[in-house]
């Protein structure tokens, strides 16, 4: 039993170092039970259960072992604590993701841009792929309609045309 | 019970806002960083939506842009784009550390510094130069490279290379470049200090407060460090007046770190910095990094503690500069600049996102490159989290396009972190994403429990208590405190 847990999900074992915490999985995330634990692993050995249906367990196993109850009761404190704000966390990530992403994608954007008064130097000229074909296409994705669907453009179509149509004769 | 005895809030009154009860009063601010400070029974009327409409309360609300049916749009998005001014641009602290060897031994000593013998943790000139050449990839039109260790004058010949080096180079791309350096001073001599002027080196160094105290923290071998400290700074002073600057503006800089015994020492250390002819003081908590995992029994405190410390001297700063003293304490300008002023100074460990990785990069001495000094402080100490490569290795692009980067920028965005979503110092506050996971264990953290989120509160409600209680004479040092001079002499212009 650890003081002020309810004593059917947080139980110690001072012997084996180890704090075991039951979490209702309705009222908390799988994701958030993750990342609450995750945190752990640098100090302790953990361990996600599902001991019935509608409930995770987690065990933390102090690295060093044995532990007092007082450690044992912070330990699970932090966990709690961690697994309310992981929980949350991904609430609010959820109904901000916009402002999130039109931030993150500023930020990045505006750091990675090219030097605006950088004109390519001649380093650049070492990098530079002096190959007609860059990349690959396999959709052909670059290609015009025309060329994906062997449509003639109107200057291929005069040129062909004037070569057919030359001394053998137009085509039908 | 609802705050201020509210009974029926109205859904259609106020426009979205976030409150906080400073001491009796109401701090009510919106997402653009608009404020009021409202009375209880004020605060009541905009939360039951009952103020009339040609009362003075009205006015305040309309003009912070808190009325739902008055909102201005515009006005509103005018306003979020300044203060987001900063994520226009790329990297553009790049911090070379030079060297791991120091002369110096501190107890909080972040950096994790070398003995004097461990030439191996020097950096080479090739790999300063590769660090100048990643650093001028950014789009930022201005690079500024800040030397740091260790200690740099110990390393010297490099710094000198990278300075060259970086000056043609930058010249060579059309980049205005700055260099600055962070150093103890002790092993500054005549002809380094010439050189450092010549090529427009910004000098900055740490004083701990007076010198029993800074001697006691940091232990100079043979001598004392807070003597030394002082001559140099003294010398370089005279320097910049011999070559024509405005002593007011160009003058060596000290920061200060503040342990467990600079609690009691406030005053004192505000007139060590007075004395020394410095302007800014930063009255910053000691960070967890590097040597502080060993000492923190010595020199951490509870950050309630560090608050008393903070509003007592903060106070005594501004009884001087209401007698004619010029110095500032820089937290307090960082976020006045974004309460009155709406800008943001671009603090880069107080802004959302922060500069980690997007504005700041570090680079060690064996040519690794961090998402920051934070950052490459953790590498020292067996943890290699964030970093982004090698550099002649690391291309500019890969590095902005890392994932570390964009988890940084995503996890230090205070719309993204329980509390502080809420909390109505947002518009004005930031989160280090380092910080938390080095204390907390994850990018997000738990910012109820955080030290840094504690501090910022607790200056921010000192900040408002001072504005609402309104002296003329205090409002005229804050607003001072936010007039940013820039030191043009350091910057080197193309062409």
């Amino acid at each position: 039993m650890l003081d002020g847990f309810p004593k059917d999900l947080a139980v110690g074992d001072l012997a084996e170092g180890s704090v075991t915490l039951t979490v209702d999985a309705a009222v908390y995330p799988l994701e958030a039970v993750y990342g609450a634990a995750y945190i752990f692993i640098d100090r302790c050995f953990v361990l996600l259960d599902r001991p019935k249906a509608g409930s995770v367990s987690v065990t933390l196993a102090d690295k060093k072992g044995a532990a007092d109850a007082d450690a044992l009761r912070r330990m699970a404190g932090e966990f709690a604590n961690e697994l309310l704000t992981q929980a949350w966390r991904q609430k609010i990530v959820e109904e901000n993701r916009v402002i999130l992403e039109t931030v993150t994608t500023q930020a990045l954007a505006g750091a990675a841009a090219r030097p605006v008064s950088s004109e390519p130097s001649l380093d650049d000229l070492a990098s530079f792929d002096f190959t007609e074909e860059s990349f690959d296409d396999p959709l052909g994705i670059a290609m015009s309609w025309e060329e994906k669907y062997k449509k003639k453009t109107p200057t291929e179509a005069a040129s062909e045309a004037s070569s057919e149509g030359g001394a053998s004769g137009a085509k039908p | 019970m609802m705050l201020a005895g509210i009974e029926k809030p109205s859904v259609t009154f106020p426009a979205f806002f976030r409150v906080r009860e400073v001491s009796g009063s109401f701090v009510v601010t919106n997402a653009q960083g608009d404020w009021v400070i409202l009375t209880a029974p004020e605060f009541k009327a905009f939360g039951e939506g009952t103020v009339d409409p040609s009362s003075t309360l009205w006015e305040r609300l309309k003009a912070a842009n808190l009325i739902r049916a008055e909102f201005d749009v515009p006005a509103a998005v005018a306003r979020l784009k300044k203060r987001m001014k900063f994520l226009d641009n790329g990297p553009n602290l790049h911090m070379l550390v030079v060297t791991l060897r120091c002369n110096e031994t501190c107890v909080y000593c972040h950096a994790s510094r070398a003995d004097m013998e461990a030439v191996q943790t020097d950096m080479s000139a090739e790999t300063a130069e590769r660090s100048i050449d990643l650093a001028l990839g950014s789009p930022s039109p201005f690079i500024t490279i800040e030397f740091q260790g260790g200690e740099p004058l110990v390393n010297f010949t490099v710094v000198k290379h990278a300075i060259e080096y970086g000056q043609r180079r930058a010249k060579e791309v059309g980049k205005s470049i700055e260099f600055t350096m962070v150093s103890n001073l002790a092993l500054m001599d005549e002809e380094k200090l010439a050189f450092l002027l010549d090529y427009k080196v910004q000098i900055c160094t740490s004083i701990d407060g007076p010198e029993h105290l800074h001697d006691k923290q940091r232990k100079l071998i043979g001598s004392s460090a807070f003597k030394a400290a002082v001559h140099w700074i003294k010398r370089i002073n005279q320097a910049y007046v011999e070559r024509g600057l405005d002593p007011s503006l160009y003058h060596v800089e000290a920061l200060l770190t503040t342990t467990r015994d600079a609690l009691s020492r406030g005053r004192e250390i505000v007139d060590t910095y007075n004395s020394l002819g410095c302007r800014a003081l930063h009255l910053r908590p000691i960070d967890p990094f590097g040597f502080v995992e060993k000492t923190a029994s010595r020199v951490e405190y509870p950050r309630e503690e560090y608050l008393k410390f903070y509003r007592d001297t903060t106070d005594y700063i501004i009884e001087l500069n209401k007698k004619g003293e010029q110095i500032l304490e820089r937290y307090a300008a960082i976020f006045l600049t974004k309460i009155l002023n709406g800008e943001d100074p671009n603090f880069l460990d107080i802004r959302s996102p922060s500069g980690a990785g997007i504005s700041a990069i570090a680079y060690n001495y064996d040519g690794l490159v961090f998402a920051g000094d934070e950052a490459r402080m953790l590498h020292e100490t067996g943890d290699d989290t964030f970093l982004l490569g090698r550099v002649g290795e690391l291309t500019y692009e890969q590095m902005m396009a890392h994932p570390t980067v964009r988890a940084l920028v995503l996890a230090s965005n205070v719309n993204g972190r329980p509390d502080c979503v809420n909390c109505a110092y947002n518009p004005y506050c930031g989160a280090d994403a380092v910080h938390t996971y080095k204390t907390q264990g994850s990018l997000s953290g738990r910012m109820r429990e955080s030290t840094v989120s504690a501090v910022h509160k607790g200056v921010m409600d000192y900040l408002f208590e001072k504005i609402r209680e309104g002296d003329p004479g205090t409002m005229e040092v804050f607003r001072r405190w936010t007039i940013n001079r820039s030191r043009d002499h350091f910057v080197q212009v193309p062409g």
